[in-house]
């Protein structure tokens, strides 16, 4: 290729860029420390995402126990509400169970 | 030279992984520094670029499967991380006539390039140059790397290669020949 030729003659391949003194000794120091520094990220992550989960589970078992004793409560009171009904009533079990068999 | 069977072991054991990669950067650093430098220009950028492609390969090295040899595996991390930084580089500023007329002044006045006007000139000429086919004429015009090489670390066939670095030499020439 001539042109390859002529590039060659007119600038040859030699290396015009310079680095700063110590550079390559100092380097690998330097992005090793990046690397333990990233791996100690990672790790925290892990363990704040671990911890995040179980504070997640345990309160969602709490807040569904809650809501559980909340339903038998709530079943308790209906039904005593209906014997205090009857009773201001004065109207007794049997009375009730005559009527409707006299009914069907 | 280190032994790529042994370190590769040495990488996939927890205990010894570190002091293995520490080997790695002491051996390649000087070789995957300049591939990246001729490609951005300034010394702090490609810094930058080689500290990245050694975090990117730490954070890759339970992906790596030694289908390749670790060498053409650093140099791919390399090379993909210089094209990315410089288009970012090309969003951020816009790479206009004028950004690239500057390059000549910028590169004399900068501490760390050591050659003359011709020589910075010649660096304009390469930097008119679409990114990968840059890469391409740095590594077979100043490194004398073989397409065969080459085809490994770019993913490009050899064929396609030999062209972009024919065109690419076309072009500089072309550019020394409108300039002189």
């Amino acid at each position: 290729m001539n042109e390859e030729k002529f590039l060659n003659e007119r600038f040859g391949n030699e290396n015009p860029f310079r680095v700063p003194e110590h550079y390559f000794d100092e380097f690998p120091q330097r992005v090793m420390k990046r690397i333990a520094h990233q791996n100690r990220r990672r790790k925290m992550i892990r363990w704040g995402i671990a911890a995040m989960m179980t504070g997640i589970v345990f309160s969602s078992a709490f807040v569904l126990n809650n809501f559980r004793q909340q339903d038998t409560t709530l079943e308790a009171d209906n039904t005593q509400y209906v014997e205090d009904a009857l009773d201001y009533s004065m109207i007794n079990n049997m009375e009730i169970a005559t009527y409707l068999t006299e009914a069907e | 030279m280190i032994n790529e069977t042994r370190i590769i072991t040495q990488l996939k054991d927890e205990s010894k992984k570190e002091a293995a990669f520490n080997t790695l950067v002491h051996e390649y650093q000087e070789v995957l520094y300049w591939q990246i430098r001729r490609l951005v220009l300034s010394h702090d950028d490609a810094d930058d670029v080689l500290q990245n492609t050694f975090i990117k390969a730490w954070m890759a090295l339970d992906d790596f499967r030694a289908e390749s040899k670790i060498s053409t595996w650093l140099f791919r991390i390399a090379i993909n991380e210089s094209l990315s930084f410089l288009e970012k580089k090309k969003k951020n500023i816009s790479i206009s006539s004028d950004v690239i007329e500057d390059l000549t002044s910028q590169l004399m006045s900068d501490p760390f390039f050591d050659g003359d006007e011709t020589q910075a000139l010649l660096q304009k000429a390469i930097a008119q140059l679409p990114e990968k086919q840059r890469a391409v004429f740095n590594l077979k015009y100043f490194q004398e790397m073989k397409y065969e090489d080459m085809s490994q670390m770019l993913g490009t066939s050899i064929g396609a290669l030999k062209a972009s670095y024919h065109h690419a030499v076309k072009k500089i020439t072309d550019f020394f020949q409108q300039n002189d």
